[in-house]
């Protein structure tokens, strides 16, 4: 039996009542909602509490998932508008000062100002946190074209795929996005 | 601006790198399922959507014999007097 076709038979049968086969689905699919829960960056709510109202909706809408599609697809879907409805309200942080970044995070930035050297691997958490710091300033939708462009570096039409936008607002988010964060990096040097 | 573009990249590049495992929280399966158990839709819930889709189909058919009768009245007076004499002449002769 192959992957799809086991996937296939634990939908069915989480259908049809097997809390077995739907506890089989949700350790199946924790890592696809978590990569994209974490890529939203929510600051109102816990990554956990996000990805469990994602699985309630899965759960509640199995009977509509028609199987045409990997099932994968079918609840990044759901997921990516739940966290976009989630976050909808969350506004954009001020612009970001030099007093909010941390003596690791300055001396990164002056490092990536002053040489052209790609960053050592132990020092992807941190660059991960100036990330995140940046991204705060833009509002939810750049935030996640941004991360799912460059971070989880997908395709253009895969981010199409996920959040049913056109290519062309892609590359539009995708641009003013960069236009926001080259600004605010300016503005820290 | 180039400047800004090449330290944004090599961020991004950085911040990319291998993320923290997904690893599911204890016991996060069993609250999910216990969630989604409970705000699926119950008895009541499934019998209120069953009767307003009853009252709305009740009401189109009400709709379309208010039209339908409507409709045959306004025929009615459409006919022509002659048919309305006759019709009185025969009742009358039955009448008798």
């Amino acid at each position: 039996m192959d992957d799809d076709e086991h996937v296939r038979t634990l939908v069915d049968r989480a259908r049809q009542g097997d809390d077995d086969a739907a506890r089989e689905l949700i350790r199946q699919l924790y890592p696809v909602v978590a990569k994209i829960v974490r890529g939203y960056r929510a600051r109102r709510v816990a990554e956990e509490d996000l990805s469990q109202m994602i699985f309630v909706k899965v759960f509640q809408n199995l009977g509509q998932y028609s199987g045409k599609a990997p099932i994968s697809h079918w609840v990044s879907r759901i997921a990516v508008n739940t966290c976009r409805n989630q976050l909808a309200s969350e506004k954009a942080r001020p612009e970001l000062r030099h007093a909010d970044l941390s003596d690791e995070q300055t001396a990164m930035l002056e490092n990536l100002a002053a040489s052209d050297e790609t960053l050592a691997p132990d020092r992807s958490l941190a660059a991960r946190d100036l990330v995140d710091k940046l991204l705060g300033m833009l509002k939810p939708v750049e935030r996640l074209v941004i991360d799912m462009l460059y971070l989880q570096a997908r395709s253009v039409a895969e981010v199409q795929k996920l959040t049913g936008w056109s290519a062309a607002t892609v590359k539009i988010r995708a641009f003013r996005a960069r236009q926001k964060l080259r600004k605010q990096i300016g503005g820290l040097l | 601006m180039k400047r800004s573009d090449r330290i944004l990249d090599r961020l991004f590049r950085a911040a990319a790198g291998p993320t923290p495992t997904s690893e599911m929280p204890f016991g996060f399966d069993t609250r999910v399922l216990a969630l989604a158990r409970e705000s699926s839709p119950n008895g009541s819930a499934i019998i209120a959507r069953f009767a307003q889709r009853a009252a709305m189909i009740a009401l189109a058919i009400i709709a379309l014999a208010t039209a339908g009768l409507y409709r045959t009245s306004i025929s009615n007076n459409d006919l022509p007097t002659e048919y309305a004499m006759a019709d009185t002449a025969i009742q009358n002769d039955l009448g008798e």
